[in-house]
């Protein structure tokens, strides 16, 4: 069982600063989300990586070159880097699809329901990568994906290859480098031998803060 | 010399080779370094690794070709095969080995097939014959399959491989713990499709260890009735410093494979983690223990990419509902080319209790092979139920089995030679479970021999063409009782001479045994228990249908068919379950109460508002009474609709609540609308909405429909991953003069710029009007969109200002 949060379902669906909803909403999330919790195989992969170099606008792990500012910035005095894919499977893409035939805000709270119980996953893995970090001195920094900031999304090729996403998690990018099964999170964690109290990442660091319907900020 | 290999597999033990990756990566391979490549730079080593898997004692290796295919390596692939098979044969040489087999190894493309991937199943297919050409004419000895994941991709590396070579073919696939493919097949899934694709062995690599293979190799040699493989890891994978390991050394891998030949498998090697000294420790253990020769199952399966459904466990419920016999609006959606109300009828069914749905979309006008490849690859989006065939045109038949992902059902042969002739062949290339009528040239036989007669004629066909008779299931037809009262003993009489003479399966269409008589159902639903005692196996049946539904399951009740009760239960032990205590059809009607009736004093304005969808439409109902239908849309429904609108767009009303109401007055205006039948109303305009090609997230765009459509505009759907032409022949051809595109993704946004370049160059005049996440007023600007919408309410509004002084 996944440790879905439903302020992040709502949030998702696009309540913000509201904790209330309507009984029967209240119904609906929990319906959906029982069902995603039931059509859940969730799958993951990391492999730790020495961080090589890292400069103002560069970093080298893993046998890649990685031009990022913001990436850079995030592994500052790292010196291990693990690459992470997870997924929750297909089976909530195809409540997803199933939905959209005969109810349109069903799909869009198994939508709402999907990508919180992703995250959740996503942290369970973070949190797994934390305390092995945490037993060898190491302290982990907030998970940084591509897409973020100036992280290309081209990265995700990379995960695939490395990783090998597609045969251990069952992972697929299509030609515009989107994962399918579409509840999937890729991301990078630095491990660093100092320890700094910031977990600022996702929204904080995004370059639509501020713009986007989702923001936590 | 070399044994035809067909000869010995399954009568012999044969040995296959180890890991090849892992080997590699230790004399230097590179973590993303293309282990193919080394067929070229490194042929020394490959020859060396191959040459100590034979002299281990390995019968059939692996080339190295794994990863060939021309997305990975184009222009270079055929090269690079033919270097592959040569370095093989110099290894067979070296080792004093001439009596082994070079397998063409064959793994997944890397690409995710169609639908929901972007690899069309032909392009798949195209790949895998290039290599599969080039390999076989280098003299491969065998093509094996492997390490796949996904029953979809396998089927089509299996159709390439029959289509393009004559060489045996061995398939193994990749399980998890819980004994599932990635895709979420099971091995009794995968067995059956691949048995009935021909396979000449198949098993499972991979994954996992010896030690956790030994369960879903149990049920594998259970099932299978060709040869077993069974080629696990060197247990799991561990990482160590950015390295895979893998810890099973070769004494603790061959105790467990020891265990695994005792269950009856025929052949066994290793994969990843395992080397030359594993295989010799197998090779010497299996040498003393007794070899079982594959046993021919009696398990007839019907299978989707997920779930197989095996007869004679309980009767199977056919859906019979997606087919347009007697249907208007079914065949109004064939011809509008409405594939969701089809999938929808579907989903009904299997919401209802259908095991498997029958799949007819034969209307004389339309292009039914067409038809049947969209509806089945579309159906296999949406549900995991097994699929029956349901046609008469062979070319919408091959379509429907080509692209099915899975073993189906075909419907139907019957006694008819030419009919065998064209039939039989597809189902043989294809593989499905193919139900037999009891007719033939000289019409339906009036008694139980003689259609036991024809039922023999088809078994013999089969016979003939290779097909096992497990895959007949003969329907023993069912005439009306009211032109002839012995109609059904005859036919019931025929099922179980079947079932008790042949051992055979039977399937059945339950309803046209009462055409022509009152209450239908009654009769149709005592026929199903009278056919089930008699061993029926699979019952062609509406499953919408309370009473039929209730009979089924009383039947498995009574017949020890469900053990305690627990399915009967389930159905029908609910306050609130579906049961049929009534005595009249309004007695019916009127116990359907839903609770949202139970608010008093609301209006349709307050409904609407608070999202209450049954009670906006009854009280629509009401109003219609006294009111012209015109004048309550205008004055109650579009005014409440307007005030959540409002309400979403100060942010104190938020999207969920948005398309509550918009559900609501959905259903409202679905009243009125019945109402004014005849004076069809007026669309305040035509709008395209669609999702831009390369971008497949197309909630946000289907939200942007619904509240559209609820405004009175006429919406013209494209979907998802639109190509830019598609759109602006759209635009040309209905008159578009508002489009709406969305797009997720930076990526995606590109394709937006592209559709919006195009629309302005062939249809100048056309309106774009854009939005989702990443899009911002600034972005809008800079594709060079009219508008940019925030939200679904802004499209509303903006197409409000746009066809307001049309």
């Amino acid at each position: 069982m996944l440790n879905i949060d439903i302020r992040e379902v709502l949030r998702y669906l696009g309540y913000r600063g509201i904790r209330e909803t309507d009984p029967g909403l209240a119904a609906l999330i929990e319906s959906c989300m029982a069902d995603v919790q039931k059509a859940c195989s969730p799958r993951s992969v990391c492999r730790s990586f020495p961080l090589e170099k890292v400069t103002d606008n560069e970093c080298v792990f893993a046998g890649l070159q990685v031009k990022s500012r913001n990436l850079a910035k995030n592994l500052r005095s790292c010196t291990e880097v693990v690459m992470m894919a997870v997924t929750i499977g297909s089976g909530t893409d195809q409540l997803i699809r199933r939905a959209e035939l005969t109810n349109v805000l069903q799909a869009y709270v198994y939508q709402a329901v999907g990508a919180a119980a992703c995250e959740a996953l996503a942290e369970e893995v973070d949190q797994t990568i934390r305390q092995e970090a945490l037993s060898r001195g190491l302290y982990a920094r907030p998970r940084f994906s591509p897409g973020y900031g100036d992280l290309s999304l081209e990265m995700q090729l990379d995960f695939e290859r490395i990783l090998q996403m597609r045969k251990i998690a069952g992972i697929s990018l299509n030609e515009s480098l989107l994962m399918t099964p579409t509840k999937s999170v890729t991301a990078i964690i630095g491990l660093s031998p100092e320890p700094r109290e910031c977990h600022k990442a996702g929204c904080e660091e995004c370059t639509l803060a501020g713009n986007c319907p989702y923001s936590r900020v | 010399m070399r044994k035809d290999l067909r000869e010995r597999l399954g009568k012999e033990w044969l040995f296959f080779d180890g890991g090849m990756g892992s080997l590699l990566q230790e004399k230097g391979l590179k973590g993303g370094e293309l282990p193919e490549r080394w067929n070229l730079t490194h042929p020394d080593i490959i020859r060396e690794l191959h040459e100590s898997y034979l002299r281990a004692g390995s019968d059939i290796f692996n080339a190295n070709t794994f990863g060939l295919n021309s997305l990975k390596f184009p222009g270079e692939t055929g090269e690079l095969v033919k270097a592959a098979i040569r370095i093989a044969k110099e290894a067979r040489t070296a080792a004093g080995r001439e009596d082994a087999y070079i397998a063409l190894d064959i793994g997944p493309t890397g690409k995710l097939l169609e639908p929901m991937g972007d690899l069309s199943f032909d392009r798949a297919v195209e790949l895998y014959a290039e290599v599969m050409k080039t390999g076989a004419s280098e003299g491969a000895d065998l093509i094996m399959i492997e390490t796949m994941s996904d029953t979809y991709e396998t089927k089509a590396a299996v159709l390439a491989a029959k289509e393009n070579t004559d060489l045996p073919v061995i398939v193994t696939c990749v399980f998890d713990e819980k004994g599932k493919m990635l895709t979420g097949g099971t091995v009794d899934a995968a067995v059956a499709m691949l048995e009935g694709l021909g396979v000449d062995a198949l098993g499972m690599n991979c994954g996992l260890g010896p030690v956790q293979m030994y369960a879903l190799a149990a049920r594998m040699v259970e099932r299978a009735s060709v040869p077993v493989v069974i080629n696990p890891n060197a247990g799991l994978p561990r990482s160590e410093n950015g390295r895979t390991v893998y810890d099973v050394g070769p004494d603790e891998f061959t105790e467990a494979m020891v265990k695994i030949a005792g269950l009856g498998i025929q052949a066994a090697g290793g994969c990843c983690g395992t080397t030359p000294a594993h295989i010799t420790k197998v090779v010497e253990a299996f040498r003393k223990i007794p070899f079982t020769p594959a046993v021919p199952k009696n398990h007839t399966v019907v299978t989707s990419f997920s779930t197989a459904v095996t007869a004679g466990e309980k009767p199977v419920i056919v859906g019979e509902r997606i087919n347009p016999t007697g249907k208007k609006k079914f065949k109004e959606a064939l011809r509008a080319n409405d594939i969701d109300y089809i999938l929808s009828q579907g989903l009904e069914q299997e919401e209802a209790g259908a095991d498997i749905l029958d799949v007819n979309v034969g209307l004389p006008e339309i292009d039914e092979p067409a038809m049947m490849k969209t509806v089945v690859t579309r159906l296999q989006g949406v549900t995991g139920l097994p699929l029956q065939l349901d046609t008469t045109d062979m070319q919408a038949l091959e379509q429907g089995l080509r692209y099915y992902n899975g073993k189906a059902m075909v419907n139907s042969v019957n006694g008819k030679d030419e009919v065998i002739g064209q039939v039989m062949p597809l189902v043989k290339k294809y593989g499905g479970v193919l139900v037999g009528l009891t007719l033939d040239e000289n019409g339906i036989p009036d008694t139980a021999e003689g259609r036991v007669a024809i039922a023999e004629k088809i078994y013999q066909a089969a016979d003939r063409y290779g097909i096992p008779r497990k895959d007949i299931v003969i329907d023993g037809l069912c005439l009306t009782i009211s032109s002839d009262t012995s109609a059904a003993s005859v036919t019931l009489e025929t099922v179980r001479r079947i079932r008790e003479d042949y051992n055979g399966h039977t399937i059945l269409g339950v309803s046209n045994v009462s055409f022509g008589l009152p209450q239908r159902q009654m009769i149709n639903s005592t026929f199903l228990t009278m056919a089930v005692t008699k061993g029926l196996s699979f019952a062609i049946m509406n499953p919408n249908s309370l009473q039929m539904m209730a009979a089924y399951r009383t039947c498995l009740a009574l017949s020890g068919q469900d053990p305690q009760c627990v399915g009967f239960i389930e159905a029908y032990g609910r306050e609130d379950a579906p049961v049929l205590t009534v005595t009249s059809s309004a007695a019916d009607a009127s116990a359907v109460k839903t609770k949202e009736q139970g608010k008093a004093g609301m209006t349709l304005t307050s409904a609407i508002e608070k999202g209450l969808t049954g009670l906006a439409s009854s009280l629509m109902k009401e109003a219609l009474q006294n009111a012209d239908p015109l004048q309550i849309i205008n004055e109650q429904l579009i005014p409440a609709l307007d005030k959540v609108g409002q309400g979403f767009e100060k942010g104190t009303i938020f999207l969920p609540q948005l398309l509550m109401s918009a559900d609501a007055a959905k259903a409202a205006f679905e009243e009125a609308k019945a109402f004014m039948a005849d004076s069809p109303q007026d669309k305040k305009g035509t709008i395209i909405v669609a999702t831009v090609k390369g971008d497949i997230h197309d909630i946000g765009k289907n939200i942007v429909k619904v509240m559209l459509e609820n405004y009175g505009y006429d919406v013209i759907d494209l979907g998802k991953d639109v190509p830019p032409e598609t759109i602006v022949q759209c635009a040309i051809d209905h008159k578009v003069r508002l489009v709406g595109l969305s797009a997720l993704m930076t990526t995606t946004v590109v394709g937006m710029e592209e559709t919006i370049r195009l629309l302005r160059e062939k249809k100048p005049d056309t309106l774009v009007m854009v939005g989702g996440a990443v899009l911002t007023q600034e972005y809008a600007d800079m594709i060079g969109a009219d508008h940019y919408a925030k939200d679904a309410m802004a499209t509303v509004r903006y197409a409000d200002e746009v066809f307001a002084d049309a």
